[in-house]
């Protein structure tokens, strides 16, 4: 390289990146995982790089377990801030099935798939309480994703990042990742990242962010991780909960049927209390337990699900 | 097998291992039953941990003796298939005293109430707590006597109205755990009634411990006292149970012998002492020779 090229290295690069309208990248992820920090860091090496860069988040969700995402463009002239649907060069999911959410925003047929394998199963996707429910998370195993995307990485950063003796560089292996399918220097990406971790931090980011790049060398295709690609096991046990109610026992005192989770519990017009909707109790005892009068006793037997009736078996398979 | 397989595995099994085989109708004197107490009333919820307490522990109902005094606490011994007595007001921990020296063997149980055990006994307790003699005094604090028509107590707190505070008491409610403190209690807790689970643990600690164990156990009085002091019904007092106490961890103990505002909760004391009657025979076989002291 001449001296000229070093002192001006925006002029070179905008001739290596040679981007006819904007790159899209789309960085996807749960609160907390790093999603804006990967994004700033990308948008900074962008700006650096003497591109324009417009970047939109959407975040303030990571105490609610919600997903948290942003868009970046950069390119020698960008207008909007938000990637159309189908066009972004590159997905990166910092999580599994934030990853999976965001997948048709993905350029068809030439876009990159980059995703943690990490699976953080979020709160609403288990609202039926009961022990035997199925969660309502993604099902999809990584082979059958990878088989629909031409370019996708799947490589399990948070378990690199935990060997690596902190989870939470997790995000830096990805952009390590990221890093070896834009066209950007290496150094810079390794000084940006320096400019916005934690000093103290600063080595394990370093050896994440080979981590990351060495992991695409490795191996191109993804990585199958048989642990974390097990779909949720069908329960082979069921819980039969049966409620019994003393009913002279019962002072109708309230308490049960104000502090069960799942309102299953009212009285009835002799004011004793009665199971109303028998199918929501989940058997957490909580009746039981706060029932002064030793009236409720919650009765829990554990059965194996080719035994329960028909009707009920239906039920589950729905 | 995914880590969440792995989790509803433990979850199922930890399920199965204390979703019990614990049934409190095997604990009770069933013809007794239902119970006097008010609805709503928190002693029953505390009656229920000390029983499933003592059947975590796999004490057998014959080991069990369980000594009670005169108040609404005072009833619930009866309700229980062990060994038991109703003696007078505030004497339960005298007499649990020498039924122990009597009969070391058994786990000895005292169950008052906030005016048994500060008011009537108060000297018991605390001479008790000084002894350290292997008793677990379960104080269920309702702060007021409930039984006799709701006349102030000494843990009854500042403006309430009793039927004897009718203008709001003005005498300082006493923090039953410091003064357990202060006298020499090896070991000291509370818990409210709405964490039935965690009372559980905290009477399991109290019950293996081995020295002088008091706890104390907010209880609420729905009929008397929340009535006259417009707590609510009775789901919102125990909801609000929730609301006045402060979870401690282990060890952190309570200095203030009045109450002002919040309940710590948890274990607050955990001391270790000689037990008294342990101490006492090692001195008998010293003083009267091992062949003197009978076995």
């Amino acid at each position: 390289m001449s001296s000229a090229t070093t002192a001006k290295p925006k002029k070179t690069v905008q001739k290596q990146t040679a981007v006819k309208g904007p790159t899209n990248v789309l960085i996807v992820g749960v609160g907390g995982q790093g999603v804006i920090m990967v994004s700033k860091i990308l948008a900074r090496l962008s700006q650096l790089q003497g591109l324009q860069v417009k970047q939109s988040e959407v975040h303030g969700m990571a105490k609610r377990g919600g997903s948290v995402f942003s868009h970046i463009r950069f390119g020698e002239e960008v207008w909007s801030p938000t990637i159309p649907m189908g066009e972004a060069d590159v997905v990166l999911g910092l999580e599994w099935a934030e990853g999976l959410r965001w997948l048709r925003y993905l350029k068809p047929g030439v876009g990159t798939f980059i995703s943690d394998t990490k699976r953080i199963v979020p709160p609403f996707s288990c609202r039926d309480r009961r022990h035997d429910a199925r969660h309502g998370y993604a099902h999809h195993t990584i082979a059958e994703i990878v088989a629909q995307v031409p370019s996708a990485y799947a490589p399990d950063a948070t378990g690199m990042a935990t060997e690596l003796g902190n989870e939470r560089v997790a995000n830096t292996i990805l952009l390590g990742l990221l890093s070896t399918v834009m066209d950007f220097p290496v150094e810079s990406w390794r000084e940006v990242l320096a400019e916005f971790v934690p000093p103290k931090t600063l080595d394990t980011n370093l050896k994440a962010f080979e981590a990351g790049r060495a992991w695409t060398k490795q191996d191109h295709k993804p990585l199958v991780d048989d642990a974390a690609t097990q779909a949720a096991p069908e329960p082979l046990l069921k819980r039969e909960v049966k409620l019994e109610i003393t009913e002279s026992w019962c002072k109708s005192c309230d308490i049960c049927v104000k502090m069960c989770p799942e309102r299953c519990l009212a009285l009835n017009d002799h004011q004793i209390v009665e199971l109303v909707k028998p199918e929501a109790c989940t058997g957490c005892r909580v009746c039981e337990w706060l029932c002064p009068d030793f009236a409720i006793a919650v009765h829990v037997s554990t059965v194996p699900i080719n035994t329960i009736s028909a009707e009920a078996a239906g039920e589950v398979q729905a | 097998m995914s880590k969440l397989a792995l989790n509803l595995k433990s979850l199922q099994k930890a399920g199965e291992k204390s979703d019990h085989k614990f049934e409190i109708r095997d604990y009770l004197r069933l013809d007794l039953f239902p119970h006097f107490l008010c609805p709503g009333c928190g002693h029953g919820i505390a009656l229920r941990a000390l029983l499933w307490a003592i059947h975590d522990l796999d004490i057998e109902l014959d080991q069990l003796a369980v000594v009670s005094g005169i108040g609404c606490s005072g009833r619930l011994s009866a309700y229980i298939d062990a060994n038991t007595f109703h003696t007078t007001h505030g004497r339960p921990i005298a007499f649990a005293t020498g039924l122990k020296l009597a009969r070391p063997d058994l786990h000895v149980v005292v169950i008052t109430g906030d005016g048994d055990c500060l008011a009537i006994g108060g000297n018991h307790l605390i001479h008790a707590a000084r002894r350290n003699l292997d008793i677990t005094c379960i104080m269920l604090n309702n702060e007021v006597y409930g039984m006799t028509g709701g006349q102030v107590s000494p843990t009854t707190s500042l403006d309430r109205y009793t039927t004897t505070t009718p203008l709001g008491n003005q005498e300082p409610g006493f923090d039953a755990c410091a003064l357990a403190k202060g006298a020499g209690a090896t070991f000291v807790g509370r818990e409210v009634t709405l964490q039935t689970t965690a009372l559980k643990n905290l009477m399991q600690e109290g019950l293996s411990h081995d020295g002088f164990s008091f706890i104390e156990v907010i209880s609420d009085c729905t009929e008397i006292y929340g009535r006259k002091n417009e707590l609510g019904s009775s789901p919102e007092m125990v909801l609000s149970q929730k609301r006045s106490i402060l979870p401690k961890f282990d060890g952190t103990a309570v200095d203030k012998p009045f109450r002002a505002g919040n309940w710590d909760t948890g274990v607050l004391v955990r001391e270790d002492r000689p037990e008294y009657y342990k101490a006492y025979r090692k001195h008998c076989h010293k003083v009267l020779g091992t062949a003197a002291v009978k076995k």
